[in-house]
């Protein structure tokens, strides 16, 4: 039988008692995935494991104040992840909106064209996004892997920014109710 | 803050918003559970986008770098209470464990004209004591030179041998820097993984001491760099950094 592994909200609890084990838990769960995050955005290795280091250690003094209503503990450490790369990420490059081609030559459509197929959840959200029109699945992986804000976007594909916003709200509309059907 | 921000909330999730945007929505929802339903949702959905990711392994001994820093300190608070005081002109480099002692004299014969001046006085006094007192059985140290807009400043950081005893670093002649930007004390290891030690900002003062809250064995430089943000990795320019020698072998 094997071994029962404690739940994530569990892992936070204990995080907040300062238990180094579910540290180590937290990280053996979701290190991989963290380290994966990180380096689609920054696309280095040394600064992807400095920001899941930053991140790690921030949920380990930020356990006592998560709140589950703010998302699933997951969730919510892959968004500490998010945030710090991609504010490096806009600190690193001064953030001048880069042409559309030189944007879209980062490593977003080989990246997530090796998705790993081996997990049925992994699949599913790959296909979703997968089935969105070409400019909502771009403009969703350019503002979330790419660090872009909506109003750059809107200069970087030359598209008002209440078309940026529909792309937004439309695509990730889409995306829930197709994981949605799959549950 | 009562104004919806439904309009905003996919560029929230996505984290597409600039800092001040977000912030504004951020606050707006810690005030309107409805536009949180809201938001929590979308953020469901966003939380996916990491599983599209091709995946990649970190290299081992990041969960080791992890575990130690957590284990060494960092379940402090990230932000360093500095200890900080002044007393006159006196510069403090190499020679300022002997310098210490000599201050706390200086304090102690100080002409305190106003009680709230001696009870200020008497708080920095403390603070150096409790940092003598930790020096009691020695310590390592060493010194930062400062470079260009910090030429004229320098930071000795001490280890203290006694067990338990926190390590610190005493700057002299620290210069003013630019609003919103903050100075950060790093230990670099050998595998050139730089942690932060301490953030602080310059006091005014000629001399300030910041403890920092991690161990320094382990690492072998330590290093000041100018730096937008109180969190996340190195950025900033070096502007003092000193190579930490290991410990002498009997």
């Amino acid at each position: 039988m094997p071994e029962q592994q404690p739940p994530d909200d569990a892992l936070l609890a204990a995080l907040a008692a300062r238990d180094l084990g579910a540290l180590a838990t937290l990280y053996d769960r979701y290190g991989r995935l963290a380290y994966s995050l990180a380096y689609r955005i920054l696309g280095e290795g040394e600064a992807a494991e400095d920001v899941v280091q930053d991140a790690f250690l921030s949920a380990w003094r930020g356990a006592g104040s998560y709140r589950r209503d703010r998302g699933n503990p997951r969730a919510w450490l892959l968004s500490i992840v998010h945030h710090r790369a991609v504010d490096i990420l806009r600190r690193k490059t001064t953030f001048r909106p880069a042409p559309l081609e030189m944007a879209e030559s980062q490593p977003s459509e080989d990246d997530t064209a090796l998705a790993a197929e081996k997990n049925v959840e992994h699949r599913t959200v790959r296909e979703a996004l997968e089935a969105l029109p070409q400019a909502q699945r771009r403009t969703i992986e350019l503002a979330y892997f790419g660090g872009y804000t909506h109003v750059e976007l809107s200069e970087l594909m030359g598209v008002p920014l209440g078309t940026v916003k529909g792309r937004m709200r439309i695509g990730l509309q889409k995306m829930r109710r197709a994981l949605e059907r799959s549950r | 803050m009562n104004e919806h921000v439904l309009d905003e909330l996919e560029a929230y999730a996505l984290g597409a918003l600039d800092r001040a945007d977000a912030e504004r929505v951020a606050e707006h929802l810690g005030v309107c559970a409805s536009c949180r339903s809201d938001a929590a949702a979308l953020a469901e959905v966003v939380g996916t986008l990491p599983e599209t990711v091709t995946p990649r392994e970190p290299r081992p001994a990041l969960r080791d770098r992890i575990i130690a820093a957590a284990r060494t300190g960092l379940s402090q608070p990230a932000h360093a209470p500095s200890r900080r005081w002044s007393f006159g002109a006196a510069r403090l480099s190499r020679v300022a464990f002997a310098g210490l002692f000599a201050a706390i004299i200086v304090l102690g014969a100080a002409d305190i004209d106003a009680y709230q001046r001696t009870m200020a006085i008497t708080a920095e006094r403390d603070d150096l004591s409790g940092l003598v007192e930790s020096m009691r059985q020695g310590s390592r140290e060493w010194y930062m030179a400062g470079k260009d807009a910090f030429a004229r400043a320098g930071g000795t950081l001490y280890d203290p041998r006694a067990d338990g005893k926190q390590p610190f670093v005493l700057f002299h002649d620290l210069p003013s820097i630019p609003a919103g930007k903050v100075l950060t004390i790093w230990l670099v290891s050998p595998d050139s993984t730089w942690a932060r030690a301490a953030t602080f900002q310059p006091n005014g003062k000629d001399i300030q001491a910041v403890r920092i809250n991690m161990e320094v064995s382990g690492f072998d430089r330590c290093a000041v760099t100018l730096e937008d943000s109180s969190w996340g990795p190195r950025y900033g320019a070096v502007v003092m950094e000193s190579r930490i020698a290991p410990p002498t072998t009997p």
